[in-house]
């Protein structure tokens, strides 16, 4: 016989406007190694199917399925019941627009972010089908890698106080976004222009340093070491300009 | 929101960019500050002689005299410029506590801190310093005696604390802010942070004891 | 009712969605693209390993070329792939690898000088070229005679899917997520567009468009336990299925791997048996070396899958809460080696099971992972039955694979199939018009309408939705999985058939309203069973062993009578079987139909006139 566990799950169906916020108890038997996706699952086929929530990958590298565990954003699905106390309350991601109970709209937050960082590589060079591939340091490309290893789970925005007080500010997930092809050699963008993205209390300087970005995000990206890095070289960009005139 | 939104044909404003370095550099500007302060006030532990040796090199320099209003011109600058991070409207309020008080997480926590001891350094801070400054020269004795006086012994009880926590907690967010310190030594540096506060706190207290003690 | 218009309506947004997507949008037609979670959620994000193309580029991919990669991809095929679209493939891979690259995935590079490598446990030396420095390097992958897949460290799905999506943004495209598709819009002839259901609101939309593309990804999540995402649940293949138009292609044809851990069937990777891991039962005691005695735990993954489930079924299986297993044992290879070279299975021990590999055994079985089956399409990706309608990507039987898909090849399709197909595409709209008929959309959108008010109201029955389904994953668990035979597929498709009539009186338990989960799988239920059906009375017709598909009465390949692909249409909403037809796998070869040279076995041969006949030799 496994724990009793009891589960505080935020329900709210926004079309149903009528039926009000509210926090819903459910009770479920542990089973050893339980996730909260079997968890969740098992309380939406057993007892109440009218309970929403997202899950994709089930396997840590999809972001589908962040919500706020016990009062910290987390990806659901590696998380071990085992690891709670016997009481899980549950609250969908805050700052993102609420699609009901646990799930959340995170990918048209996304979407935005692209248009705002202007999300790709910016080259002149066209691709020649018949040349062979342009040749990089494999160092570089891990670096590249480990930036770009993001699943935009939007955990890092979710617990940051900025977002939370300014809906325009872009977040970790963007800034991170940026150090990612800042670094890219095949990425023809000048500081300047990099500037004109993010130079602002929307972008990098709008950043307090809370660094709950960097102790929540579940693929611990280093966070904290590129909104360093950018804010230094955008601080130093805006000061070269002002020079420059 | 759309593609084109992004394309920007105005030159990009470098205001905020500019801010956050005056910003950062008045916060510097005001920890060495401090720091030096604490030279001062704190001497008179060892002997109220070099205290009133040292705030009397400072008069004679005029630095005091000019100093001074240029160390509370700061001060307000500061303020005004940090104040645009703080929420002052309602809901603002509200949402930052709720936040802190739901991630349970300890950095945030500390920029609650520093916003709450930032309200009552305006207060407490500027009183201070229109009572230190309209009342020169500064003596050992005269520091002795104000601090033994009403509930002045309280208001630097309070006032302290509050300093040297906005002050250390403002160090390390500038060293993290700004990447003067990496992921790999920020639980090192915030426990040397930490140290720190301890240390000052302790001398702080110390400086106050002797100034109630001076005869 | 909202409708959107575009030239392409592209349903699904992973890697091969995408790539179609790119395609028309680079020569100007207006895109729509589709999906249920936002692109980059898509599965192919969790393709870890890597693609397979003929670079040739490190020092154990040395020599290699486009015709290797086609010869092994024929042998992997077990002779059941298309040869004409293996060679389209295997030419393409290479430049969509470079092409790539200039889109921006950090492809990992030749580092010039010594290094070492592992192999059946050993250490082995090699020397990387330095003229090669900073090329695009490889890795090698079971069933492959050079190392050729290209990979970002252990993330080339989501790097991958990653900057792809970022082509799109760049592009314009409208990729709209939360978007399900649950219809196809056609008059018989031509496809129109598709009824969708939104994942924000719950309400149903219409996309109209002159060409419309499925790359839904895979289905394995009718079966009970699959690495695959939740969402790859067959709703792409139920559109083509249930126009009655389209057929399914080698239904039959499902690839399971051997290490699927216990709950949550998540993948481990083939690395740790490669690297010496072993196989214990309940025992705690080894025994892939009883059946196979040479290659032991690595042989191929079939194989192993194979006897791991005859283990179980002797009664050698662990119990558990979640079913029997066996367990992986990688404790003896150490620390230095599982903290560096096994990262990733490290990571996965930790969060899903709570157990340290180095101390403790991981439990797994074997588990369903990849359909070769798919929308039966020709090699300009164009469906049979329906103009206008096409797909791409797992999604699709293109026919590459024929009954066993190589590792890493899959992900190769997704982007060069893409491309591919994407070119079709452009050039069939190029100068084309439709003519959208409004009765045939209302009268769709109103039946989808109906079967949504039909299971809120449960006016036809209030089974659960839950429960039959999980009677179908079981079903195909029991008849359809590693071993097959005579009565146990008998019995599947018995036990389906009454699900199927079960399936028409699904009513649901909650409201339905807005984006009930449950009303979701509902309007599935029906179309997962007529997959499930598709496989198991293909699978039950097949009598020979072939590739993935192992009968355990006819244990032997049979060229002369199945050198065949299945197409299994569903004639008519009511009917309770598919109609099965057979077409030839390939019309030409390049390599004649022969040994694999691996996975033993006899063969029964084809005729060698026909052989004959339709052997060419490359130019
Ligand atoms: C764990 C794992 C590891 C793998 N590793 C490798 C590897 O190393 N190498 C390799 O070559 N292959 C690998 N594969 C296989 C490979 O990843 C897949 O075959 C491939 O990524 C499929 O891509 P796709 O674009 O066809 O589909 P997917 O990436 O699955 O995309 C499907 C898209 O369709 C959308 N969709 C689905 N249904 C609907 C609907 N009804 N309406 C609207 N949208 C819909 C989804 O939202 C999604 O956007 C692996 C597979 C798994 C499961
Ligand atoms: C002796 C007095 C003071 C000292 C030494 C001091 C020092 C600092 C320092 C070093 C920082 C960090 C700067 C940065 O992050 O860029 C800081 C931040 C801050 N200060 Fe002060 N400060 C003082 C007084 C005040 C006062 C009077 C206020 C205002 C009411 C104030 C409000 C703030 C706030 C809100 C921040 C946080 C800003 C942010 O995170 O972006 N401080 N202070
Ligand atoms: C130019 C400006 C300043 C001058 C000349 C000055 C001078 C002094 C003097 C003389 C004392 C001894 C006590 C007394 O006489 O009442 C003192 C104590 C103190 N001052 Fe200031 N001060 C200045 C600015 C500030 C500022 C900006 C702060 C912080 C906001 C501050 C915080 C304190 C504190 C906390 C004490 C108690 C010290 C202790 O216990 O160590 N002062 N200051
Ligand atoms: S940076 Fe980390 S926390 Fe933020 S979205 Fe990406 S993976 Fe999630
Ligand atoms: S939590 Fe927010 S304030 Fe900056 S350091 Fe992280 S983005
Ligand atoms: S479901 Fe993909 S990360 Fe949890």
């Amino acid at each position: 016989m496994g724990r009793e566990l009891q589960f505080e799950i935020f329900r709210y169906n926004p079309q149903k406007p009528e039926v009000a916020p509210r926090m819903q108890t459910y009770k479920l038997e542990e089973t050893p190694n339980m996730t909260l996706f079997i968890a969740l699952n098992r309380l939406r086929e057993e007892q109440d199917p009218s309970l929403i929530f997202d899950f994709c990958c089930r396997a840590g590298i999809c972001g589908a399925c962040a919500m706020v565990i016990n009062g910290r954003p987390g990806l659901a699905c590696q998380t071990k019941t085992k690891d709670q106390s016997g009481k899980i309350t549950l609250h969908p991601l805050p700052v993102y627009k609420l699609i009901g109970d646990l799930a959340v709209d995170t990918g048209v937050w996304f979407r935005e972010m692209y248009a705002k960082t202007e999300s790709w590589v910016h080259t002149s060079k066209i691709f020649d089908p018949t040349k062979e591939e342009e040749r990089m340091d494999n160092k570089v490309a891990e670096d590249i890698y480990e930036l770009e290893r993001c699943i935009e789970c939007g955990c890092c925005v979710a617990a940051c106080g900025t977002a939370r007080l300014r809906d325009d500010f872009l977040g970790a997930a963007a800034l991170n976004r940026i150090a990612r092809f800042h670094i890219d050699p095949r990425d023809e963008r000048s500081d300047k222009q990099f500037f004109e993205l993010v130079g602002n209390d929307a972008g990098v300087f709008g950043c307090m340093g809370l660094l709950a970005c960097e102790d929540v995000c579940p693929k611990e990206l280093p966070l904290q070491n590129q909104l360093g890095f950018l804010r230094r070289k955008m601080g130093i960009t805006a000061i070269k300009e002002i020079f420059r005139k | 929101m759309s593609v084109d939104a992004t394309m920007h044909v105005v030159r990009p404003s470098k205001r905020d960019a500019v801010l956050d370095w005056l910003q950062m550099l008045t916060g510097a500007g005001l920890i060495l500050f401090m720091w030096c302060h604490m030279l001062l006030v704190s001497s008179v532990v060892i002997s109220p002689k070099i205290m009133n040796a040292i705030a009397y090199f400072f008069e004679a320099t005029y630095m005091a005299q000019v100093g001074g209003p240029l160390i509370f011109l700061t001060f307000l600058l500061h303020f005004v410029l940090a104040a645009r991070k703080i929420p002052f409207r309602a809901d603002g309020q509200v949402t930052i506590w709720r936040h802190a008080r739901m991630i349970k997480h300890r950095d945030t926590w500390l920029w609650v801190i520093q916003a709450v001891t930032a309200m009552v350094i305006l207060v407490l801070g500027s009183i201070h310093m229109w009572v230190v400054l309209t009342d020169l020269p500064i003596t050992a004795a005269k520091s002795a005696a104000r601090i033994q006086s009403g509930f002045w012994f309280i208001f630097y009880m309070i006032l302290l604390p509050c300093v040297e926590l906005h002050v250390s907690i403002g160090f390390y967010r500038i060293a993290v802010k700004w990447g003067f310190v990496k992921d790999s030594g920020r639980s090192a540096f915030k426990k040397g942070e930490n140290t720190l506060f301890l240390t000052f706190m302790v001398i702080g207290v110390i400086t106050l004891i002797r100034f109630m003690l001076l005869g | 009712m909202q409708t959107f218009y575009s030239d392409l309506l592209v349903i699904g947004a992973g890697l091969a969605g995408e790539r179609v997507a790119v395609e028309a949008a680079e020569n100007g037609f207006n895109v729509i693209c589709l999906s249920i979670v936002p692109a980059r959620r898509s599965h192919s994000s969790a393709a870890q390993g890597g693609m397979q193309a003929a670079l040739g580029n490190c020092a154990m991919g040395e020599g290699d070329n486009t015709d290797v990669h086609f010869g092994d991809t024929v042998k992997g095929s077990d002779w059941g792939c298309d040869q004409e679209v293996a060679r389209l493939f295997a030419d393409a891979a290479p430049i969509e690898m470079r092409r790539l690259a200039h889109w921006g995935v950090p492809w990992n590079r030749v580092v010039p000088g010594q290094s070492f490598y592992f192999k059946g446990g050993q250490k082995f030396e090699k020397f990387e070229n330095p003229e090669n420095e900073g090329l695009i390097t490889a890795r090698a992958f079971g069933g492959t005679a050079k190392w050729r897949t290209c990979y970002t460290s252990d993330g080339t799905g989501h790097a991958v899917m990653c900057t792809m999506d970022n082509r799109c943004a760049e592009l314009g495209i409208n990729v709209m997520d939360r978007k399900e598709a649950v219809a196809l819009i056609h008059d018989e002839e031509t496809c129109m567009g598709a009824i969708v259901r939104c994942l924000r609101t719950g309400k149903l939309e219409t996309y109209l468009a002159k060409a419309t593309a499925i790359c839904t990804g895979g289905f394995g999540r009718i079966y009970k336990a699959t690495t695959n995402a939740v969402i790859c649940d067959g709703g792409g293949h139920i559109l083509a299925l249930d126009t009655g138009m389209v057929p399914i292609g080698n239904p039959e044809a499902i690839q399971f791997h051997p290490t699927g851990i216990v709950p949550t069937d998540i993948l481990v990777t083939e690395g740790c048996r490669g690297d010496g891991g072993t196989l214990l039962d309940v025992n705690e005691e080894r025994f892939m070396h009883i059946y196979e005695p040479e290659k032991a735990e690595l042989a191929s993954r079939d194989v192993v899958s194979r006897w791991m489930t005859h283990h179980m079924r002797e009664g050698k299986g662990v119990k558990s809460s979640y079913g029997e297993h066996l367990w992986l044992d990688i404790r003896h290879l150490g620390d230095q080696h599982i903290s560096h070279k096994l990262r990733e299975v490290d990571d996965i021990c930790h969060h899903f099971l709570g157990i340290d590999p180095r101390k403790q055994l991981i439990p797994v079985r074997p588990t369903q992972h990849y359909t070769m089956a798919g929308i039966r399409t020709n090699k300009d990706g164009a469906a049979y039955g329906l103009k206008g309608l096409f797909s791409a990507g797992e999604a699709a039987c293109w026919d590459m694979h024929g009954f066993n898909r190589l590792g890493g090849n899959s992900l190769a399709e997704t982007v060069v199939a893409g491309g591919i197909i994407g070119d079709k595409i452009v050039e069939f709209l190029k100068g084309y018009e439709t003519k959208f008929k409004t009765e045939i959309i209302n009268q769709q959108y109103r039946r989808q309408e109906q079967r949504i008010k039909d299971l809120i109201s449960g006016r036809n029955g209030n089974e659960s939705v839950y429960d039959v389904r999980h009677e179908m994953q079981e079903a195909l668990m029991k008849g359809c999985f590693v071993f097959r035979n005579g009565p146990d597929l008998e019995e599947t498709v018995e036990t389906l058939e009454k699900l199927l009539d079960r399936s028409s009186r699904v009513g649901l338990h909650s409201d339905g309203a807005g984006v009930n989960h449950e009303l979701g799988s509902a309007l599935k239920i029906r179309g997962q069973i007529k997959l499930a059906m598709c496989i198991a009375t293909a699978a039950l017709n097949r009598t020979e062993s072939r590739g993935s598909h192992n009968r355990e009465d006819f244990p032997e390949r049979n060229d002369r009578d199945w050198l065949t692909r299945t197409l299994a249409y569903w004639p008519t909403e009511d009917a309770a079987k598919p109609d099965l037809m057979y077409e030839d796998s390939s019309q030409i070869f390049e390599i004649p139909p022969g040994d694999r040279g691996y996975g033993g076995g006899t063969i029964i041969p084809a005729d060698e006139n026909m052989v004959k006949e339709r052997t060419i030799t490359k130019k």
